[in-house]
């Protein structure tokens, strides 16, 4: 097929941290154009993605890259976080947390209305993070949510079971789906089905006006928007084209001026950017940090021993998956916790670097020495070929095991049997799958390591069945550690941890490009550019 | 009835006779001699990375046809992707024939509603777009080489019941078919041994077709990326080299030649049988 | 070749005295009654096959849209009736598409229809275009080889053929592509309409047509190869027919006897194998598109198997399947208007 289509997403909850500038690219002129000159107004702005379009416009549980990039131009969320780290406002004024960090004041902005009209109301906050939040957007987050009320015409409390830190919190305001929705038109109804959700109704600064099937939604301006003024453009186009051939076609004849994650092949970058017409960068992406995993399955007794978890990571040449695969548009990943992560990426880790050699040695001493024919054992690897990267990583994974002497049997199935076999039939030795995540590390990152993240059937959790006491009481402090330092601390002490046990790790984290047009201007300012509302973005003539 | 006894040496004439055919035949025995000692010249496992991705043939002399966007050895891949075509082409066709073979011969030999019942389920197989389904077959089963094989197989099989029950319905009724009945010989056996051999001309001749058209149908499920990872398959060498047509075209180009030839082959071959099998039918 | 047309569907017969307009009335009735066994085939047997799948859209929903709350699971299973034993699910499915209900895409959030008829046009215009193609080229082809055979000319034609046969169509659209689009840069590299370009009026459907022009040369090379060798094997079993040879002894000329006797029996095998190839075009048109991202029922069945959408695969099966009965019907009503002489059995 080489379709990439349905991306999987993480939609957890979590968008928010700094990280500017951390990414090491490869690419030339990448500068995030900020404003230059007096914006202009008026206008149509055409977008598109590295992917296909969504199942429905809306999906209240996430449903993806794709229906998260369609909703977020309508919809908005409580907060936002700055390119610089900093959490503002968006439909909330502020937030702060009570003396023990159990509950946290709201104060929700006045004067916003939804493109039917109405005004939005604490009513609306309540619907969004009681049915929509609890049930759906940020289920996993909010284990220990307790309720939420409005106990004034401004304000929302909400309260928990257990401390809650203040950068957990944040990060849920701002996170990926988490949108306050209009209670008038999702009270009664399934949510999941709702017809609203092919033609949504939020508060944001484009409004919907129509879908053509197989083409392209049609935003216009949100007249009655709250930032003064905004936006500037009068429409917002985002087009779907199939084939990344295809979307760098229609970006060099000038008819699509922006394309987020990944939207034409890498040898295309380079043509585009070359013409001086198109920048691509990869700023905006530090709060959706994508990865490609490899993990063994711990049902398995042979990798019972971490030296054999171990060995199977030194086996392998992350420098070459990021240099062929990916085309230098990745860089080898070392920490369950990605680089671009300001708040709690550490280096001080233990690594897994490649060393056949080395590897060879610890197969050795875990017991399992070269038999007769050459081979230790045999594994079963599942390269989950949702994206066509897996695929050829799983044949080079292969080669490379085969090299300090395990058979390999490699599949590559398809979405949806990948899912199943990965995350519901645990049918596989290891596995090659990808992961997205925000800065905050719980519970998105953390879950793939405890033991209450092994949640059979529900994916993009433990699936490898990794369960280690030492592991879920570092988890559990990390939940409620309320003091940033001491928080920061235990979270690098679970990245060593992880990283001897190697149950999973990423193999490469993924470097996503935007490429847009040189006349974009406001574009990739914001750390997850993909699920941003683009209030500010304007096109220079 | 005679067809079968046709002296060895006028069949071979006859076959000989069309240039295309005795091409064909040749170059597939190349092809299969590739496949056969293929794995002697190359005996690493071809999907193994062995040097530069994506050299063009020629740049690099230990790559002849160059490399793939992951640096293996195309050359190498396409030899070993001759073994796994011919064996899913020859397979296919075999669970194709099984099944003709068997819903013709009973549908010819018995008639009535057996027929009718048989000749329905035919239709219906018919009606089915084919590809579709085995790429859901394929989809819902699982991308192994067994269950390719068997999908292409279910969707091949009416145009060769069809011939059967054809043939048979114009034997059951000749006189040896008739001795036999007489000395009481049972229905299978006069099926298996009796009218069988003397229907099968026509149907190898059709056999040998549905070979050609299995292997285009492997490489349109290899080439979507529904293929066996761990086959080199021509089909799916052109669906990798997909997104390097800019850069690459060579990728795609190779392999894709590779399919053609081979059917092409097999397509003459199919002439040739027909007009050595089918005199009647010779100036077509 | 030869199966294909040993297994014509259509076999001659004599009518004795009944008018053409009847007969052709009394084809379609019999036609229509018998594709209703067929249908429900079709229905049953896609419908087993999707019950074999590991994996129910549901498990994908829910996966998708990490719920993991098991009385949220219940609901929906009750909701798509999943609980019901499969029989009865089958039952309800097929009373649903006696009234033209295709069922529910809870994917898309809409009927399955309305998720099909988005992308049929599409499809119906390269299958359309395709076909023209390949009976133009095929029947000139052919007809020119029968008139000159064993020349230069004919062995060039069947030597041309057989490569287009043989050769894979998603491999030649590339080719094309290659060639056409991205050395010489004459033609688009997929799609079926610039994007930003004219939405209306004379312009778009050049734009539509400077598209579909790939498309339709990679699918309708291969069905241009096949009628091209009917074609001439027809015309020279025809030409030996005795009411020919009469015609040319009472003297006509001889493309005078090519074009009003020849041509039209000789159109015979090919309209048959036009009508029995109708799902195979269907089926090759879904690689195409996917070559060429023509938006057509093929992208939507790829990404509904690949995200197990049954209702919609099931919806795009039956509805193919019922395109293709009803192509041959048409197929043999063409046959009957060609030959009056014949009534199909």
């Amino acid at each position: 097929m080489g379709n990439d289509s349905y991306r999987v997403t993480r939609r957890i909850f979590g968008v928010g941290v700094f990280g500017a500038g951390v990414v090491a690219s490869s690419l030339a002129g990448i500068a995030p154009a900020r404003a230059q000159g007096t914006p202009k107004r008026g206008g149509t702005l055409v977008a598109t993605w590295g992917g296909g379009e969504p199942q429905a416009c809306y999906v209240p549980a996430g449903g993806g890259s794709s229906p998260t990039f369609s909703s977020s131009k309508l919809f908005e969320r409580l907060g936002n976080r700055t390119m610089e780290g900093k959490f503002q406002g968006e439909l909330a004024e502020s937030w702060k947390p009570s003396a023990d960090f159990k509950s946290y004041t709201i104060k929700i902005r006045k004067g916003v209305k939804f493109h039917d009209g109405k005004d939005m109301t604490v009513d609306d906050v309540v619907y969004s993070i009681s049915e929509i939040w609890k049930k759906y957007a940020a289920a996993s987050a909010l284990t220990d949510f307790a309720g939420v009320a409005a106990p004034d015409a401004e304000t929302v409390v909400m309260t928990f079971n257990t401390p809650i830190p203040e950068f957990f919190f944040s990060s849920l305001l701002c996170g990926n789906v988490n949108y306050i929705v209009p209670k008038h038109v999702y009270a009664g109804s399934d949510p999941v089905t709702n017809p609203a959700n092919n033609a949504p109704i939020g508060t944001g600064p484009w409004k919907f006006k129509e879908w053509v099937r197989g083409s392209h939604f049609e935003y216009v301006k949100h007249d009655a928007y709250w930032r003064k003024d905004m936006p500037y453009m009068d429409r917002l186009i985002i087009r779907y084209v199939r084939d990344p051939a295809g979307r760098a076609a229609a970006m060099e004849a000038g008819d699509i001026h922006i394309g987020v994650f990944n939207p034409v092949a890498p040898p295309d970058i380079k043509r585009l950017t070359g013409t001086g017409k198109f920048v691509a960068t990869p700023k905006g992406y530090e709060e959706s940090v994508w990865s490609t995993t490899l993990e063994c399955n711990m049902r398995n007794p042979i990798f019972a021993k971490r030296e054999v978890r171990q060995a199977m990571f030194h086996a392998v040449d992350r420098s070459f998956i990021a240099k062929t695969v990916y085309y230098g548009y990745a860089r080898p990943g070392t920490s369950p916790i990605y680089s671009p992560n300001k708040e709690f990426f550490t280096a001080d880790t233990y690594k897994t670097g490649f060393d056949p050699k080395k590897a060879a040695a610890l197969l050795d001493a875990a017991g399992f020495p070269k038999k007769a024919d050459g081979k230790r054992f045999a594994v079963n690897l599942l390269a989950a070929g949702w994206f066509t990267e897996n695929g050829k990583i799983g044949a080079y994974v292969k080669q490379a095991l085969e090299d300090v002497g395990i058979a390999v049997n490699l599949s590559v199935p398809d979405r949806p049997t990948s899912i199943k076999r990965i995350y519901t039939d645990y049918d596989f030795d290891m596995a090659i799958s990808n992961q997205a995540n925000p800065s905050e590390p719980v519970p998105s990152t953390t879950q793939y390591f405890t033991t209450d993240g092994i949640k059979k059937g529900v994916p993009f959790r433990n699936a490898n069945g990794y369960s280690n006491p030492e592991v879920d009481a570092l988890v559990a402090k990390i939940k409620v550690e309320t003091d940033p330092a001491k928080r920061k601390e235990l979270v690098f002490q679970f990245e060593k941890i992880i990283t001897v046990e190697a149950p999973l790790l990423p193999l490469v984290e993924l470097e996503s490009i935007t490429v847009a047009s040189t006349k974009v201007q406001n574009h990739s300012n914001d750390p997850n550019y993909l699920a941003a509302t683009w209030y500010d973005i304007w096109l220079a003539s | 009835m005679q067809r079968l006894e046709l002296p060895r040496f006028e069949f071979i004439g006859r076959f000989a006779r069309n240039r295309g055919a005795l091409i064909g035949a040749l170059l597939i025995l190349v092809v299969a001699l590739m496949a056969l000692l293929g794995p002697l010249f190359f005996p690493v496992d071809p999907l193994r990375i062995v040097g530069q991705p994506e050299l063009w043939p020629g740049e690099d002399p230990d790559f002849p046809l160059g490399t793939d966007s992951l640096g293996r050895d195309m050359l190498s891949m396409i030899v070993h992707g001759a073994r796994a075509t011919l064996l899913i082409g020859l397979f296919a066709s075999a669970v194709a024939t099984v099944i003709g073979v068997g819903v013709g011969a009973t549908a010819g030999y018995f008639g009535g509603w057996i027929d009718e019942i048989a000749m329905r389920a035919a239709e219906l197989f018919q009606t089915i777009p084919n590809l579709i389904f085995v790429l859901t077959i394929v989809v819902i089963l699982g991308s192994t080489l067994t269950n390719i094989v068997i999908a292409i197989g279910v969707v091949s099989w009416t145009p060769i019941a069809r011939m059967t029950r054809a043939e048979f319905l114009s034997l059951r009724d000749r006189e040896f078919v008739q001795a036999c009945r007489a000395m009481g010989m049972g229905d299978l056996k006069i099926i298996v041994t009796e009218i069988l051999p003397n229907a099968l001309p026509p149907v190898i001749v059709l056999s040998s077709l549905v070979v050609a058209g299995a292997i285009l149908f492997e490489s349109a499920v290899s080439f979507l990326g529904l293929g066996d990872p761990n086959v080199a398959s021509w089909g799916r060498l052109v669906g990798d080299g997909r997104l390097l047509i800019r850069s690459s075209w060579y990728i795609c180009a190779i392999p894709g030649v590779a399919i053609m030839i081979t059917v092409l082959c097999l397509n003459l071959i199919g002439d040739g049988l027909n007009d050595a099998l089918n005199p009647k039918l010779r100036d077509r | 070749m030869a199966g294909e047309l040993a297994s014509s569907t259509a076999s001659p017969r004599i009518t004795r005295g009944s008018s053409r307009r009847v007969a052709a009335l009394r084809l379609l009735r019999r036609r229509l009654i018998q594709a209703v066994p067929l249908m429900l085939g079709v229905v049953v047997i896609n419908f087993v096959l999707i019950q074999l799948a590991p994996g129910s859209f549901l498990e994908l929903m829910t996966a998708e849209n990490q719920v993991s709350d098991p009385a949220t699971i219940a609901l929906l299973r009750k909701t798509y009736g999943l609980d019901d034993p499969v029989w009865l699910q089958l039952l309800k499915y097929i009373w649903a598409l006696m009234r033209f209900d295709f069922g529910f895409s809870y994917r898309q959030n809409i009927p399955v229809i309305d998720a099909i008829s988005v992308h049929l046009p599409a499809t119906l215009l390269l299958m359309i275009s395709s076909i023209t193609l390949a009976l133009a080229v095929g029947i000139a082809a052919g007809v020119v080889a029968s008139m000159k055979v064993r020349t230069v000319w004919d062995t060039l034609v069947s030597v041309v053929a057989m490569f287009f046969f043989a050769a894979p169509g998603f491999w030649l659209g590339i080719m094309l592509i290659v060639l056409f689009s991205v050395k010489l840069g004459w033609l688009p590299v997929g799609g079926m309409a610039t994007i930003g370009g004219a939405s209306s009026g004379f312009a778009a459907v050049l734009d539509i047509l400077h598209h579909l022009l790939l498309p339709t040369l990679a699918l309708g090379l291969f069905y241009a190869a096949v009628y091209t060798r009917v074609m001439r094997s027809s015309m020279l079993e025809v030409a030996q027919l005795d009411f020919v040879r009469t015609a040319r002894a009472k003297g006509l000329s001889r493309n005078r006897v090519t074009i009003s006797h020849v041509l039209r029996n000789a159109l015979l095998p090919v309209v048959t194998i036009l009508g029995v190839q109708m799902g195979t075009v269907l089926a090759g048109s879904v690689v195409i598109e996917s070559v060429f991202s023509w938006p057509g029922v093929g992208s939507l069945l790829f990404d509904s198997v690949s995200s197990r959408n049954y209702p919609v695969v099931l919806g795009i099966m039956v509805l193919g399947s019922l395109m293709v009965i009803a192509a041959n019907i048409a197929v043999d009503l063409v046959y009957m208007w060609l030959d009056p002489r014949i009534e199909i059995r």
